[in-house]
């Protein structure tokens, strides 16, 4: 009865479950949703999930920081025609991967003390890093209107549209007031990839690259951008790592 | 990539055949009276009966062009508003048609209908809207922006210009068409130029409102518009600009300006000449039905000259830059006989990283950056 359904499962590493949360919160479209996939596998709505049948979209939220993920991801893969990863952790790492660069086993043990010797933690992981990707729903959390739009256009045979411009772009359509130029807070918005529509600059709260960035950041002049207005090179790139590790910026004069 | 030209969207014969009946909005001023200021609010709820009230307001510090409820929000002493009135004939996104396979489609309509009245317009924002129907009422005329421009008046007002205004410059600093009413403030009154059929029936509506002009408002009205017109602090020569760019299709400005750009499209977004547009259908879930979207788009963003197959003839920044401004200055020129920049300084203000349209062009000239400089020599 169910068997012409696209079958999908739901799956989360290592991570805060948000995206996964998202999905249950689409709960005007659960219903139609469900009409049209038949849900495999999505532990966080139920258990007894089939964890063996193969996929045709399986979604992955989440950063690989433990060989369990590493093998849990790489048995959604065998199961799954198409592997969408969901959330910023999934994508580049995510708040885990804030701590690139630095050592490791010491920064486990300055955490845990001795007893962090014993965990099974890695340094995070952005899916891609370890698999196949075939497409990728940016947010910390995903936008509901993104997810079920990239389902649709997922049933239909096409890549999700998203967009790939700025939150700046978004920004302005919207009228907010621009919280960088006129106010001099510490916006991500020109460097992060839209989608929101702007949620935080529209209540007055900076953007602080959730999204993660646009595909070609201009680092060197953003750089010069927030450093003009006072803060050091250090803590930009502190602040640009928050969601992830990112390319060093330089000074746009240095830029090769 | 969607399409980027206002020809493309398929015709809506419906649509069409309205705007067929489209009133001419180019009538020069047939008569100018006054109102006296302060029955102005008085005036603004007889325009209730010709549509939405909508006009400048502030909000958080600056301006926006949103409905007014009680007169009292509405500011027309702004200086200018974050988005140009463009945003009400040609939205951020809109849906163009709802279409379901094998039944066709049905236009999206309900929101062109709505009877606006734009009050408080600045000259180089009409100025602007003329410079749009020469695209959109043109050779591929869109109905969808014509439909909203026969359905929203404009009711323009002069202003005093700040330090980013170069109207003057681009002469869009006075409009002689594209509006309903014009109002000029004179003091205790506003010189009223009538512009349209339907701005003279908003003055006959009011009644007793209005007055004649007399000789003292006339001399009034010169002397201030000679003053507003030495008051700019910004001056960009225009003439043979066209050429000039043309000349300096290969100067090292654009890879200085590429290397600046974060191509985060503030500028093309609040241009009130920008009309770059994307189209995209979005599906339901699980089924092929759908709607067609149209977004504002910009060519500072590296999708907007990539095509099939992977390749984009504006891949780089300074391409991109260098794109916009020969689009504004030179190719404009060139297909309508004058730039599409109106001098408003939304660009400039909102730039990140300070990017000046009057620097690049002085600099282009080969002429100093000379802030003030017209205004002082007077």
């Amino acid at each position: 009865m169910q068997a012409t359904k696209p079958t999908v499962g739901i799956f989360g590493l290592t991570g805060c479950a948000g995206d996964q949360l998202v999905i249950l919160n689409c709960e005007d479209e659960l219903l139609s949703l469900v009409d049209v996939v038949d849900i495999r596998d999505f532990l966080m709505a139920a258990s007894g999930g089939d964890e063996f049948s193969t996929l045709d979209i399986a979604f992955v939220e989440g950063a690989v920081m433990t060989r369990r993920d590493e093998e849990k991801l790489q048995r959604i893969r065998r199961r799954a025609k198409a592997l969408v990863a969901i959330g910023t952790c999934a994508l580049q790492g995510g708040v885990p991967a804030m701590a690139d660069g630095l050592d490791w086993p010491s920064a486990v043990r300055d955490v845990y003390g001795p007893e962090g010797d014993g965990f099974d933690a890695l340094p995070a992981r952005a899916l891609h890093e370890c698999v196949e990707v075939d497409f990728s729903l940016p947010g910390c959390p995903i936008e509901k209107h993104e997810f079920l739009g990239a389902v649709a256009d997922l049933l239909n045979g096409n890549p999700p549209q998203l967009p790939t411009y700025a939150v700046c772009t978004e920004c302005k359509m919207r009228e907010c007031d621009c919280l960088l130029v006129d106010q001099g807070r510490f916006c991500h918005g020109p460097l992060t990839r839209a989608g929101c529509r702007a949620r935080c600059p529209s209540y007055a709260v900076p953007c602080v690259g959730c999204r993660g960035p646009v595909p070609d950041p201009n680092l060197g002049s953003a750089m010069d951008v927030y450093t003009s207005k006072g803060w050091s090179p250090e803590e930009v790139v502190q602040r640009l790592r928050t969601f992830g590790p990112l390319p060093t910026p330089v000074p746009a004069g240095e830029a090769a | 990539m969607g399409h980027h030209h206002p020809g493309s969207v398929s015709p809506l014969r419906t649509l069409t055949a309205a705007v067929r009946h489209h009133r001419d909005r180019n009538v020069g001023p047939v008569k100018t009276v006054k109102l006296p200021r302060r029955k102005l609010d008085f005036f603004a709820s007889v325009l209730q009966r010709f549509g939405e009230l909508h006009a400048p307001v502030a909000r958080n510090g600056h301006f926006v062009f949103q409905r007014v409820r009680r007169w009292s929000e509405a500011r027309l002493e702004y200086t200018r508003t974050e988005l140009p009135p463009k945003k009400y004939f040609l939205p951020p996104r809109e849906t163009l048609f709802r279409f379901t396979p094998g039944k066709g489609y049905v236009p999206e309509s309900e929101d062109l209908d709505r009877r606006i009245v734009l009050l408080g317009v600045h000259a180089c924002d009409i100025y602007s809207l003329n410079i749009l129907d020469l695209v959109f009422n043109g050779k591929y005329p869109d109905p969808y922006y014509q439909t909203r421009r026969r359905n929203i008046a404009l009711i323009g007002v002069d202003c005093i210009p700040d330090q980013r205004c170069f109207c003057r410059s681009m002469r869009a600093d006075t409009v002689e068409q594209g509006f309903d009413l014009f109002f000029y403030d004179i003091g205790d009154y506003y010189l009223t130029l009538v512009g349209t059929a339907l701005g003279d029936d908003m003055v006959l509506a009011a009644g007793e409102l209005f007055e004649s002009v007399t000789p003292d408002d006339v001399a009034e009205y010169k002397r201030r518009s000679q003053e507003r017109h030495q008051r700019f602090q910004l001056d960009v020569e225009i003439r043979d600009l066209p050429e000039i760019f043309e000349m300096e299709y290969g100067s090292e400005i654009w890879e200085e300006l590429g290397a600046k750009c974060l191509s985060c499209g503030s500028c093309s977004m609040v241009c009130p000449t920008c009309y770059c547009y994307d189209v995209a259908d979005e599906t339901q879930l699980g089924s092929t039905a759908g709607r067609r979207v149209r977004t504002w788009d910009s060519c500072l963003f590296a999708t907007h000259a990539a095509v099939a197959g992977g390749e984009n003839f504006r891949h780089s920044r300074a391409s991109r830059v260098k794109f916009r401004f020969y689009h504004k200055q030179r190719g404009f020129v060139a297909e309508y006989g004058r730039p599409s920049c109106v001098g408003c300084g939304r660009c400039s203000a909102v730039c990140p990283v300070g990017i000046d349209i009057i620097e690049v062009i002085n600099r282009l000239r080969g002429v100093e950056y000379a802030e003030t400089e017209h205004a002082a020599t007077r």
